[in-house]
This record gives structure tokens, C-alpha cells and sequence, in this order.
């Protein structure tokens, strides 16, 4: 198995995850190409058609489309539309477990407000 | 290539008093790589003997695109299976034989049969030292080798392995999972893998069929099988009444607490209560819970 997939949770979504990734990251631009499913399915070893479901998943969501006879790019306006979703997801992966967490240890919401404060001053510098 | 579909149907098998294949039902597509697993004793062997129609069975039927494969010339030329070699069988015709002269029976034998991409792997594993070897004088890593060897070189249309990477260092199996999805993207055929290390599979195997007690359990796109199963962990009574209406494979308790492999639609699933932790399983651990039958996980 390779370093970049985790055996836990569907491999497609992963994928999706890993290229949503390097949208954001500038590592993939718009009207730039992404890698196509062979040349994924060979970096990461697996199966083709898993690395398909994948990117399929994007072209779905309007982050990637298809140029005929040519491959897989990323769609003007991909960055934002990815930006928006994980914003989005961002309340329910992130923000209500730590609230949970929270409160299983008994802070209050104005103690975790002053813990976001102060690690967000801490980011900054 | 064939766009068939091998068929077994209601087959039985038994070898003496032992029922081994107890009607048996499975439908494998043209385009997929399958992953076959069950435990010791389930009739994996026995199975892929059969569909390749190398050994005899009791009732049932076996067809390819809707012809019998037994004696059939035609089907036979679309099916290889790369049996796995072992020094444990002596009787085995094939253990006998120098590496060269069973590749060369392959070259007969396969309609297929890639000569060159043959060579390239003798190299590549190194066996291209070996080739005057007694098949059955070479180590285990050697023998699967040649197993894989034989199971690539084929280009049959439905290529079946039979633990392939038993006896294989790590690298060598990561190599040869490579190889197999180079192939595939190549050719697109069907390979059938047997294995009992799930953990490396992950990503491999499109399809997994799970064999239990002479039967198939599951014939299972992989993502949607997993996606069918949590570890639902948590406080005992808020776990008990969050699995409610769900399957219960497996319970395990520790104290106050209470974890348990559940399966449900994925619907169920995302409306487990947000405050229990609810993990996804591996292969590995939706197998155990499937074919465990309790022994593994509930030895209270």
C-alpha cells in the first residue's frame, strides 16, 4: 500500500480529496491538465478504475472537465467552487468535534473562543 | 479478447465425505480485477480448478458467454490459471519440470502466450539464473514467481491466481500489484487474485468476492462493500440503542464501554448519532467480521 492512501474509507473519494488538494494548493491550476487515470492509477497503484470513479466524481461537480482526445483539466473557477465545499464541510469535520471535545472536558464556549483567539494569533505569526 | 462472462452455477463439489462447494453461484465480468478471499479450507483451490475446468465437479455448471467450458476448446484458450507451486506437492506434475520446460508447456499450452514479456519478467525476477531449475527445487518466493510469471505471460481473457504473493518479500509483492495493474491498463482482461494479505490490496481489487463454507458470501464492488460496515464505539447503552435496527457482526466489551461491527445501508449509517465514534472498517476487518463467525472477536 502506498504512504498517500489510507486504507480506511473509499479510495475514489480519496482521490477526489487528493486533486481537490492540489487545486487549492496551486499545484494543479485552471485550464491546467491533471494527471489521467492511468498515470494516477501507476503513481498511487491502483486500480484504474477506481482512479475513473474518482475523477469522474469531479467532472460531476464541475471542478474538472474533459477535452476531447486530450485528457482531464480544471475547470475555470474549480479553485473557488473547492474553496466553497470544504468551507462548507469545514463546520461539520472540524468545528462540531472540537465543540464536542469541548465540552467533554468541561470549557466553556467563551474558554474555546479565547483558545481560537489566541491560536489564530499564534498562526499569524 | 472475449466480452464473455464465466458463469458457475449451483456447483457442488466434494472430495470423499468432504463437501468442499455447496451450490455455488458466481458471475464474473470481462474488464475487472476480482479479489477472491476466505479462509483456509473455504475452496478457493478447488473453485478456480473448477471455473478453469482442471478439475472435475459434482453438480453445477460452469459456462463461458453460455458454453460449457469442460473439454471445450474454444473457452479453454480464454482461461488460464496459475496454480501455486508448492514443494509440499510432490504429486504435482508440474514440480518436477525445469522452469524452462514448464514455461515452454505454457507457450504450447496458451494461445496467447507473450514470449517476450515472458522473458522481460524471468529477468526482472531474477529467475533467468534458474531456468535449468527443478520447479520444485526452487524457494517458495521463486515458486510464485513463476506463478506470476505464467498467470502474465498468458494474456488470457480471464486469468486466475492462486496466492500469488504467498512467499513474497514485501517488495516484491508491491512489484508485482504494480505489474498486475500495468497489465491491466494494457489489456483490460480479468484477473481473479486469491490472496490472505488484504492489507496491500487496498486500491487493487475493483471487485471482491468473499468465499465462506462452499459458497459465495459476497461478489461485491470493493468501495460499496466497505462502505457498508462501522465500528460503532462509545458508552454501552448509547451504542446498544444507536444499533438498533442495524446487523450486528461482532460486540466487544471493555468496562462501561461497548464496541460493535455493524453493517447497513449507507442511509443507516449516516444517521448513527454524530457524539458515538463511528470509524470505517479495511478489507481486512469487514472480512473478519464476515467469515470470523465470532471466533476472532468474541472470545468472552
Amino acid at each position: 500500500m502506498n504512504e498517500t492512501l489510507s486504507d480506511q474509507g473509499a479510495i475514489y473519494l480519496q482521490i477526489a480529496h487528493m486533486i481537490e488538494d492540489d487545486i487549492l494548493r496551486g499545484i494543479y491550476r485552471e485550464e491546467e491538465q491533471v494527471p489521467s487515470t492511468n498515470e494516477l492509477a501507476r503513481a498511487l497503484r491502483i486500480n484504474p478504475a477506481t482512479a475513473a470513479k474518482g475523477i469522474n466524481l469531479l467532472v460531476e461537480q464541475g471542478i474538472l472537465y474533459k477535452r476531447r482526445g486530450i485528457g482531464m483539466f480544471v475547470a475555470p473557477g474549480a479553485g473557488q467552487a473547492v474553496r466553497a465545499s470544504r468551507q462548507a464541510a469545514f463546520y461539520k469535520r472540524f468545528v462540531c468535534p472540537m465543540v464536542k471535545e469541548a465540552a467533554g472536558l468541561g470549557l466553556t464556549v467563551q474558554q474555546l473562543n479565547e483558545m481560537v483567539a489566541r491560536a489564530a494569533e499564534e498562526v499569524k505569526q | 479478447m472475449s466480452e464473455g462472462t464465466l458463469k458457475a452455477t449451483r456447483l457442488c463439489k466434494s472430495y470423499g465425505k468432504k463437501d468442499v462447494l455447496r451450490g455455488l453461484d458466481l458471475e464474473l465480468v470481462p474488464g475487472c480485477i476480482y479479489g477472491l478471499i476466505g479462509r483456509n479450507g473455504a475452496g478457493k483451490t478447488t473453485l478456480l480448478s473448477i471455473l478453469t475446468a482442471q478439475n472435475t465437479w459434482d453438480e453445477g455448471e460452469v459456462t463461458l458467454n453460455g458454453e460449457p467450458v469442460w473439454e471445450n476448446r474454444h473457452a479453454l484458450d480464454q482461461l488460464c490459471f496459475a496454480r501455486e507451486l508448492s514443494p509440499a506437492l510432490k504429486t504435482g506434475g508440474a514440480n518436477g519440470l525445469r522452469v524452462k520446460d514448464y514455461l515452454r508447456a505454457a507457450a504450447i499450452y496458451y494461445p496467447n502466450w507473450d514470449v517476450a514479456y515472458a522473458e522481460r519478467l524471468l529477468k526482472e525476477f531474477g529467475l533467468d539464473r534458474e531456468r535449468k531449475t527443478r520447479v520444485d527445487k526452487l524457494s517458495k518466493g521463486m515458486m510464485s514467481m513463476v506463478t506470476i510469471t505464467l498467470a502474465l505471460a498468458s494474456r488470457a481473457p480471464f486469468t486466475f491466481l492462486d496466492e500469488p504473493v504467498a512467499g513474497l518479500d514485501v517488495v516484491a509483492r508491491e512489484r508485482f500489484y504494480q505489474l498486475l495493474l500495468e497489465d491491466y491498463g494494457e489489456t483490460g482482461r480479468t484477473f481473479v487474485v486469491s490472496t490472505h494479505i488484504l492489507d496491500e490490496t487496498n486500491g487493487v481489487f475493483e471487485r471482491v468476492v468473499i468465499l465462506d463454507e462452499g459458497k459465495v458470501l459476497e461478489n461485491t464492488p470493493t468501495d460499496s462493500l466497505l462502505e457498508q460496515f462501522r465500528l460503532v464505539d462509545g458508552p454501552a447503552e448509547a451504542v446498544e440503542a444507536a444499533c438498533t435496527g442495524l446487523k450486528v457482526l461482532s460486540r466487544e466489551t471493555l468496562g462501561r464501554r461497548l464496541s460493535c461491527v455493524v453493517r447497513g445501508t449507507p442511509e443507516q449509517l449516516a444517521a448513527l448519532p454524530a457524539d458515538l465514534d463511528a470509524g470505517a472498517l479495511n478489507l481486512q476487518k469487514v472480512f473478519v467480521a464476515l467469515c470470523g463467525h465470532g471466533e476472532v472477536l468474541n472470545h468472552e
